[in-house]
């Protein structure tokens, strides 16, 4: 079992828009794809999934290439919708029916997702004054109720690859929770997922691994978890009961900013960090918080895609 | 069908046929279509009014003021007719005034003047008047004029001492035959231009319908789900060319269903209207306002299948060609000036097809046949009518079919290519660049494709 992608490229005349991409995924788990708006992140998709051609690269999926009949994927698109006018529960069976999967099957999975994604109520209206149920459409959901119809297609076939563009975006927090859950869901079942987003902290939430791009090149790649521990805990939180400004930068500590008493630092290690704690405890400050951590994914992010622009 | 590229066109065929077929609109129309193709041979049949005869008729006593006396009408021709057997005759000078008070007060009488018509070609002219409250109808009279007319041509005949032979021979249409010493001598090869005339327009006009049918909806279908943007989430559950055939398949079946339904109820509105009365009149009325002889077209058992291979190989062209301008589309906006490419093509072949007949040039009429896009509209009302022989029109069906293969392969290329195209409609030549561009990187990709099949 297996997911790869290698050396993908793709160029729109002279413009190269995925430059020589490759990452893989050995077993199941979430692979995050991030980037800049235009950084190559949907281009790169519709490569895996065929729906532009490639101008260099593979894509295999356990060994062999990728295609809709080696891989049951599941995708949900960042530009996503749903036939307007026809009934919610058409449009699914009837992609049901594209994915090979029974009508009987179909319903229970629509049924049991319906559920979970707290949309019974328009994929099966209850009857009115004792008159029969009219099926909803589409265009009478709001969009966030579309939203969840749409994750729902990509989930019909009960896939092994699931790919999910901006999952979240545009999502109240109560339905960013629900997806949430069951994204959790299908990681808990084994699948493999790739997901793009901009949302760093959603994808801090979930992947293991991920790839970062800019301007069509890769940028930064590898474990999440690696990546931070190489970058080690330089990121320090202080909050004190007074003003400490001077004793900071005393220290060679270097402010990012500070709000009231509290102060984003940056420390080059361990070490300049308890000598700070040191001369603070020794100073008989009062401190409220004193916390010394790896930078977070959107830091990590803004840094990497910063320090390009600034290369080019 | 796993593996190949069309897996799945049915489930779009079989959708799109449902969601067609739910909407409350489309129902509607079908049915309307249906009630006015069943309602038009009756409803012809009774605007005719009293054109229709009757089978007896309630004059028993008919006035005759004949202004011509040139042809003295005997009274034995009119009591030939069953119907009028019993009717008084009467002659008479009475004036206009007279004629109407004496038929005001005679419920069953009727009257006839024979005079000549000066404001048209100066014809014989007979008409027929009744009494507004008596119990004779228009109908009763133009039962009797048909009667008087007959017993007038008889006494010109009489007069101008033409027997009844000779009188039959006049009444005989001298028609013009245009033909080859070889089909003559074979007894083949009629050509009446008249004929050929009015099937070139009726068969091309259908086609046209047909064409602007076609387009209309595969333009629709092109596009609904680039409208919708569920196209990239239809792509990862069925290959762009399986949805392109679905979607066509169905637009067909739209098409022609509707076409069947005009047709049947055309058929059942026939067989009402002859359970109604005499039907003649309208073969007739065609045959006389058309002034063609329908004996010199080429129809026999095998038309019918001609007619359905001609009439489908030309839907495919043209549907063919609307996806490959509908698949440039990507707003509703784009379809306005995207159809002008498909409305010139189609009018400009059925423009062609309807005026080469008036040149009577067989080079051009074998052009025209063979030539794919007028080809469509002319081969088949070219061959019925004789302006062109069997072998021509079966090369004209055969290329035909390769271009309507060509454009159907070339219409899922640029469907495939243009799925997730977002820009404005473009022009031919970025088109054409495109798709050298696109074939390019497909070949690429698929002798990459090729390694890695060999390496594995």
């Amino acid at each position: 079992m297996g997911f790869s992608v290698r050396e993908l490229y793709k160029k729109y005349g002279e413009k190269v828009v995925v430059d020589h991409l490759s990452f893989q995924m050995d077993g199941p788990g979430v692979y995050a794809l991030l980037g800049t708006n235009g950084a190559g992140k949907t281009t790169s998709i519709r490569m895996i999934l065929n729906m532009l051609v490639k101008d260099g690269g593979t894509v295999e999926w356990n060994g062999g290439p990728l295609t809709l009949q080696t891989c049951n994927v599941g995708y949900l698109p960042e530009e996503r919708g749903l036939y307007p006018k026809n009934t919610l529960m058409d449009q699914l069976l009837y992609f049901a029916s594209l994915r090979g999967v029974p009508r009987a099957e179909a319903k229970k999975r629509i049924a049991y997702w319906g559920e979970r994604l707290e949309a019974t109520e328009y994929l099966f209206p209850p009857a009115e004054r004792g008159r029969a149920a009219k099926p909803k459409k589409a265009d009478q959901l709001s969009k966030g109720n579309q939203q969840k119809i749409q994750l729902l297609l990509s989930l019909i076939s009960d896939p092994e690859l699931l790919i999910l563009d901006e999952p979240l975006s545009g999502l109240d927090p109560v339905n960013s929770d629900i997806f949430k859950s069951v994204i959790h869901e299908e990681i808990s079942k084994g699948k493999y997922l790739i997901m793009s987003s901009h949302q760093m902290a959603t994808i801090e939430e979930f992947c293991t691994d991920l790839t970062i791009m800019n301007r069509s090149k890769t940028v930064l790649q590898g474990n999440l978890a690696e990546i931070k521990k190489s970058y080690g805990r330089i990121n320090l939180f202080v909050k004190a009961e007074q003003d400490i400004r001077a004793e900071i930068e005393a220290a060679g500590v270097t402010i990012l900013s500070d709000v009231g008493f509290s102060y984003q630092c940056r420390v080059t290690g361990e070490a300049q960090a308890n000598g700070l704690l040191k001369t603070l405890v020794e100073k008989g400050v009062t401190l409220i918080a004193f916390e010394l951590r790896e930078p977070s994914l959107h830091e990590i992010f803004v840094e990497k895609v910063g320090d390009a622009h600034e290369e080019q | 069908m796993k593996n190949s590229k069309l897996h799945g066109a049915g489930a779009v065929f079989r959708y799109s046929m449902q969601q067609h077929y739910k909407t409350t609109s489309i129902r509607i129309f079908l049915l309307v279509l249906f009630v006015l193709a069943v309602a038009s041979f009756p409803l012809l049949s009774l605007t005719r009014g009293g054109e229709r005869e009757v089978e007896t008729t309630a004059i028993t006593k008919i006035y005759i003021r004949d202004e011509l006396g040139a042809f003295p009408l005997e009274d034995a021709d009119i009591h030939a007719d069953a119907r009028f057997a019993n009717a008084v005759i009467v002659r008479t000078g009475m004036d206009d005034k007279t004629l109407a008070e004496t038929l005001s007060k005679e419920p069953t009488s009727a009257a006839a003047v024979i005079g000549v018509d000066q404001k048209l070609t100066g014809s014989f002219i007979i008409r027929g008047l009744y009494g507004e409250k008596g119990s004779v109808g228009s109908a009763d009279l133009h039962t009797l004029n048909n009667v008087l007319e007959e017993a007038l041509n008889k006494a010109r005949m009489r007069t101008l001492n033409v027997d009844p032979a000779s009188a039959e021979m006049l009444g005989k249409r001298a028609v013009t035959r245009v033909q080859t010493v070889k089909d003559y001598t074979e007894g083949s090869g009629q050509f009446d231009t008249g004929a050929h005339m009015i099937v070139n327009l009726f068969y091309s006009y259908f086609v046209l319908i047909l064409a602007m049918l076609s387009m209309s909806y595969i333009f629709q279908l092109c596009m609904e789900e680039k409208v919708s943007k569920l196209v990239e989430s239809l792509m990862v559950s069925v290959s762009p060319t399986a949805l392109l055939v679905g979607k066509v398949l169905a637009v067909t079946c739209f098409i022609f269903i509707g076409l069947g339904i005009v047709a049947g109820g055309l058929v059942i509105s026939y067989f009402i209207a002859r359970q109604m009365g005499d039907v003649s009149f309208i073969r007739e009325g065609f045959i006389k306002t058309f002034e063609f002889d329908p004996t010199a077209l080429h129809l026999h058992l095998g038309s019918v299948l001609l007619i359905v291979v001609c009439v489908l190989t030309a839907y495919l062209i043209c549907a063919a060609y609307s996806a490959i301008v509908g698949s440039c589309c990507s707003k509703s906006e784009d379809t306005q000036h995207a159809s002008l490419a498909v409305v010139l093509l189609v009018l400009t072949g059925y423009m062609v097809t309807t005026f080469v007949p008036l040149m009577e040039s067989d080079a051009a009429t074998v052009f025209i046949s063979l030539f794919p896009f007028t080809g469509l509209f002319a081969a088949l009302p070219n061959y019925i009518s004789g302006a062109i022989t069997l072998p021509v029109l079966i090369a004209s069906l055969v290329i035909q079919l390769i271009t309507a293969y060509l454009l159907a392969r070339l219409a899922g290329t640029v469907y495939r290519m243009m799925l997730l195209y977002r820009g404005g409609v473009p022009k031919p030549k970025q088109l054409v660049k495109m798709l050298r561009e696109h074939r390019a990187a497909e070949k690429a990709a698929a002798g990459k494709e090729a390694n890695h099949g060999n390496e594995a």
